[in-house]
C-alpha cells in the first residue's frame, strides 16, 4: 500500500475538507491510505501528492467524486436506530398531518421531509415505508415529497435505483416489511415502485450554501455532522434552521447534541427519545 | 480443535474413509455421510460449519441438492463440491446457488487444507465484525441515553437564565424586587 508523507497528510486532509467538509484526524495515517491508496494505484500515481495534483487539474472532477466516494461512511441500515421510526410514527407524523390538512377536504395535504445525509437511501425508504404503514389506503390524501441528499455520486446512484443485496437487506428489515416493500431481483431487492415513487434522490455538499431547497416540515440529520469541525458544525444547522418551517422538526443522530452549536432548536423528549424545534421568537 | 464441524458427502467409502483421516488428521471435527438423504439428515440435527460433497451421487439427492438444502438451513454453511473434470460447468453453476468452491478429483489435499483454512479465517473476521457491531450498539444506546439527558438539562437550564436575565434587564421593576425574583429562579432550581 503507497504510504503518505506528513507533507502529504496536510495537502490531502485540507482538499477532503475543502471538497466534502469532512474533517479527518491528520493523526490517523492509514485512514488515508486504506481509502486512498487503490485510487492513486490505479490513475499510476506514485505518491499521494501526484493524486492531489491530478485531482486538483481533472476538469470532469472524476477524480474528486471518487475521493469523496471512498472518504465517505456509508454506514447505513433500514431503521437505524428505532427510535426516530417511532418518533415519527407516533409524534412527529400525526401532529404534522393534522396541522397540514387543509380545511377543505377537496385538498391534498402537503408534507416535505428531507434526509440530509441519505447514504444509500435506507433511511428515506425506511421513512417512506413508516408512511406508508401509517396512512395505509388514505394516502391519495397527501402529496409528500421526500428527499435526500448525500455528497456521495455512488451512494446516490444506489439510493435512486433502490437496489440492495441480501446482506443490506438482512440488516434491519423484518420479512414482513420485506415482502410487502421489496420485490426480489435476481441475487437482490429492489424497492416497489410505490416507494420508489415517494422519493427523490440528489448530490448536495452540506458545506455549501442549500439554494432551491425550500423548506420543510421535517429534517433529519443524524451521524453526518460528527464527520465535521465544530465551526462548519454551527454553519450547517443555522443553515438546517433556515430550511425548517417555524413548526417544523428536527431529529439528529441518537448521540449527537445540539447544546452549543445551535441555539435556534430547543430539544424536546417523546418517551425514549429527542426531537428539535426551531425556538420561538419573541419579539 | 480446528474450530470448524465439516460434514463429508460421498457414496464412494473410500474417498469417504480417505476424506475423514486427513481431516482429523488436521484437526476438524468430521462427520460422514453416505449419499444426499443421509447428508441432508445429519445437516438436520448437527450444527454443521462445511459440507464436503461429491458432486454426482447415486438416488434423488446430489450434490446440488445437498447445497440447496444446506443453504436453506442455513445461510452460513459453507459448501464445497468434489467433481469430476468433466463436470466443471456443474460446478460453476453450484457456486452461483452458493457453493463456496469446488474441488476436482482427485483431491489435492494441500488444495483443500487451503480452502479450509480461508472458511476459519473468513469466519473469525465475520464474528469478530458482528462482536464489534454489538458493542458498537451497547455503546452507543448507552451514550445516547446521556446525552440526550444532559440536552435536555442544559435547554431547561438555559431557559431559566435567559428568564434571570430578562428580569435583571428589565426597565420596569426596582432594583430590590429585580434581585429578589431572580434569586427565587436560582434557588428553585432543582
Amino acid at each position: 500500500m503507497l504510504k503518505i508523507t506528513a507533507e502529504e497528510l496536510q495537502i490531502i486532509s485540507q482538499y477532503i475538507h475543502e471538497i466534502s467538509g469532512i474533517y479527518l484526524d491528520q493523526s490517523k495515517s492509514y485512514l488515508f491510505e486504506t481509502r486512498l491508496s487503490s485510487i492513486a494505484e490505479e490513475l499510476g500515481c506514485t505518491s499521494y501528492r501526484e493524486l492531489y495534483n491530478k485531482a486538483k487539474i481533472d476538469p470532469a472532477k472524476k477524480i474528486e467524486r471518487q475521493i469523496i466516494d471512498a472518504i465517505s461512511t456509508n454506514e447505513t441500515l433500514f431503521f437505524r436506530d428505532s427510535g426516530p421510526f417511532e418518533l415519527l410514527r407516533h409524534k412527529i407524523l400525526p401532529e404534522i398531518i393534522d396541522l397540514r390538512t387543509p380545511h377543505s377536504p377537496r385538498l391534498k395535504t402537503n408534507i416535505k421531509i428531507w434526509s440530509a445525509a441519505s447514504s444509500t437511501g435506507q433511511e428515506l425508504y425506511s421513512v417512506a415505508m413508516t408512511i406508508r404503514e401509517l396512512i395505509g389506503t388514505q394516502l391519495d390524501n397527501f402529496t409528500f415529497k421526500l428527499l435526500g441528499t448525500d455528497i456521495s455520486d455512488g451512494a446516490i446512484t444506489q439510493a435512486s435505483y433502490g437496489k440492495y443485496n441480501k446482506f443490506e437487506i438482512e440488516r434491519g428489515l423484518a420479512r414482513q416489511t420485506l415482502q410487502k416493500h421489496f420485490t426480489l431481483f435476481g441475487d437482490s431487492w429492489k424497492v416497489k415502485d410505490e416507494l420508489r415513487s415517494m422519493v427523490n434522490f440528489r448530490k448536495l455538499n452540506l458545506m455549501l450554501p442549500f439554494a432551491g431547497l425550500g423548506k420543510f416540515d421535517i429534517i433529519l440529520c443524524r451521524n453526518v455532522a460528527i464527520y465535521f469541525t465544530l465551526d462548519d458544525r454551527k454553519k450547517l444547522f443555522n443553515k438546517i434552521a433556515d430550511n425548517l418551517t417555524d413548526d417544523g422538526y428536527l431529529i439528529i443522530g441518537s448521540t449527537e447534541s445540539l447544546t452549543g452549536i445551535c441555539p435556534r432548536f430547543v430539544p424536546k423528549r417523546h418517551l425514549r427519545s429527542i426531537f428539535y424545534q426551531k425556538k420561538i421568537e419573541v419579539l | 480443535m480446528n474450530g470448524l464441524t465439516i460434514l463429508v458427502v460421498d457414496d464412494d467409502p473410500v474417498i469417504r474413509r480417505l476424506l475423514e483421516q486427513r481431516l482429523l488428521k488436521e484437526n476438524y471435527k468430521v462427520l460422514l455421510a453416505e449419499d444426499g438423504s443421509k447428508g441432508n439428515e445429519t445437516l438436520s440435527s448437527n450444527h454443521i460449519d462445511v459440507v464436503l460433497t461429491d458432486l454426482m451421487m447415486p438416488g434423488e439427492i446430489g450434490g446440488i441438492e445437498v447445497l440447496e438444502f444446506a443453504k436453506g438451513l442455513d445461510r452460513n454453511i459453507e459448501v464445497i463440491l468434489i467433481t469430476a473434470h468433466s463436470s466443471v460447468d456443474t460446478a460453476v453453476e453450484a457456486m452461483k446457488k452458493g457453493a463456496s468452491d469446488y474441488l476436482e478429483k482427485p483431491v489435492n489435499f494441500t488444495e483443500l487444507f487451503l480452502r479450509l483454512q480461508k472458511i476459519s479465517t473468513m469466519r473469525g473476521l465475520l464474528r469478530n465484525a458482528e462482536d464489534l457491531r454489538q458493542a458498537m450498539d451497547v455503546t452507543e444506546n448507552t451514550a445516547a441515553e446521556t446525552i440526550q439527558n444532559l440536552e435536555i438539562v442544559a435547554a431547561t437550564l438555559q431557559t431559566r437564565l435567559d428568564n434571570v436575565e430578562s428580569i435583571l434587564t428589565s426597565d420596569t421593576m426596582v432594583s430590590e424586587d429585580k434581585v429578589a425574583d431572580a434569586l427565587n429562579i436560582i434557588l428553585n432550581w432543582e
